[in-house]
């Protein structure tokens, strides 16, 4: 007879997690969760006072295997405010033949500001991988973002060699697309060393900046912000979307890009200072 | 086979074509600047990989998809392509360059004699022609088969990247011909790949791409609008 681990080790994890937070009077409050699977949320934290929830997304299991699938829908009613992150990396394993799957939905109603700032994400050699986010904005939403991939476990000194990478990012606007990226990434293609690819780089991050159309000034704030020595990064303005690229060798050196134009852009953007949230510092 | 439609093909794959194509470099001009770019070889490097990861596998399967458009008359599969583009163009100035070329493009085909009037009609109510939404629309009321007008989009593509490189490397005469000998051996199957390639596999991830887009913007000392 099949024991239970084996089961589940067969069919993988089906995990989904649902969120929905609220404005009520100045405070933002989880208005309502659910969650099926290993995919759950600590108790809402309100470190800079009521106004902006602050919530911590947790996936037991500490990695994805072949066959999981994850989802996290996170819907904000108008007015709210909440800043999602991770306990920790999130760690996609070698694959024994199945694809896994993470899917993220974030619904922003009317005024309402969703910051989703994950820790990296490791893609281990011979992962399937496969990544969709879809963020959907009302008029006067504001989205804050960020996604930091690692090639391999690059501190032991990993390369993707193998294995395969899926990404679908969008946001929509008024039912109009703002921004679209697509990758397929094959483990050991020449694009992981070409320079227009990754250049030979194991991290790469997107930071996406989703709201009023960012100032000349505060896009030159963010030009000024550099990085370390051996990284290449860059800033730019589209429509009512700022997006912020870095490309390196350390996910740590990443994410410290990241909060840097973070704290220049939330007082500009939100009205309020940017505090680390501190279960980054465990 | 007939070719009736070659004159209009290479017209429209001329660097003659009048929409500002030669004012771009697509961020290689900073890679140039960054020392990424430094002769024949590396500049063959960078615009054929360019070729083979992001143009053969997001802008040519949507320059495909467009020509479908427009010979269905589907105007909801126009705008969505059309703002699937637009929404993935990495930096200010790879869009601004798409939305000016594209801008020309359909003013260029109202210049035209044999343009027919619902194809005019289906670009004015795109509020932001991109360059391959226009470009496509030329070539689908021209009769030109899809496949070609693939292979002579990315050829035109290739081509004015070798040329970006000559000026800002510099590289001779000598150089470009050789660089385009390869990118044109490249370039068919490319675009015959191009063509059968199914959405999940579509790729426009180009980091290092990207960067040099957004970092050229503040690029000192230039030659090119991006």
């Amino acid at each position: 007879m099949m024991r239970l681990t084996e089961a589940v080790a067969q069919a993988g994890w089906r995990a989904r997690l649902d969120l929905r937070f609220a404005r009520r009077g100045q405070a933002t409050i989880l208005a309502a969760r659910r969650h099926v699977g290993p995919l759950a949320l600590q108790k809402p934290l309100y470190p800079e006072g009521e106004g902006v929830c602050h919530a911590i997304v947790l996936h037991p299991p500490a990695g994805i295997a072949g066959g999981d699938e994850l989802a996290l829908n996170v819907e904000l009613e108008p007015g709210a405010r909440a800043l999602l992150t991770t306990p920790g990396a999130g760690k996609w394993y070698r694959s024994d033949g199945r694809e896994a799957g993470s899917r993220l939905s974030f619904v922003v109603g009317e005024g309402a500001v969703l910051e989703w700032l994950p820790q990296e994400s490791i893609i281990f050699d011979g992962a399937l991988a496969r990544m969709g986010t879809e963020v959907v904005l009302a008029p006067g939403a504001v989205f804050v973002g960020w996604d930091i991939l690692c090639l391999g476990r690059t501190a032991a000194g990993e390369r993707f060699g193998r294995g395969r990478l899926r990404l679908d990012t969008r946001i929509v606007r008024d039912g109009r697309p703002l921004w679209r990226e697509r990758g397929l990434l094959e483990g050991g293609s020449p694009w992981l060393q070409a320079p227009a690819g990754f250049g030979g780089c194991p991290v790469s991050g997107t930071m996406l900046v989703a709201g009023p159309a960012p100032s000349p000034e505060l896009l030159a704030a963010c030009r000024v912000v550099e990085s370390s020595s051996d990284a290449r990064w860059g800033v730019t303005g589209l429509p009512r979307l700022l997006v912020a690229r870095w490309l390196g060798h350390s996910g740590e050196a990443a994410r410290d890009y990241f909060v840097r134009l973070w704290q220049r852009l939330r007082p500009a953007l939100l009205g309020r200072a940017a505090q680390p949230p501190r279960i980054w510092a465990t | 086979m007939t070719t009736s439609f070659l004159p209009r093909l290479l017209a429209l794959a001329s660097p003659a074509l009048p929409v500002g194509a030669f004012s771009y470099s697509q961020g290689l001009e900073w890679a140039v600047e960054e020392g990424i770019v430094v002769d024949e070889v590396t500049a063959l490097g960078w615009i054929g990989s360019l070729l083979e990861f992001n143009l053969g596998r997001f802008e040519a399967p949507l320059l495909a998809r467009l020509m479908g458009a427009w010979a269905g008359r589907d105007s909801a599969a126009l705008a969505e392509a059309n703002d699937t583009y637009l929404a993935s163009r990495e930096s200010a100035e790879l869009r601004a360059e798409t939305v000016q070329m594209g801008y020309s493009m359909v003013r260029l085909l109202g210049d035209l004699p044999d343009c027919p009037q619902e194809v005019r009609a289906a670009l004015a109510r795109l509020s932001e022609p991109s360059f391959p939404a226009a470009w496509s629309a030329a070539a689908a009321a021209w009769g030109i088969p899809a496949e070609e007008a693939v292979t002579a989009y990315l050829w035109a593509w290739a081509e004015n990247q070798t040329m970006a490189a000559l000026k800002a490397v510099p590289l001779g005469q000598s150089a470009g011909q050789r660089m385009l000998y390869v990118l044109g051996e490249r370039v068919p199957p490319i675009a015959r790949r191009a063509l059968a390639l199914e959405p999940r596999a579509w790729s426009n991830l180009a980091p290092g791409f990207a960067i040099a887009s957004c970092r050229h913007e503040t690029q000192y000392s230039r030659l090119f609008r991006s």
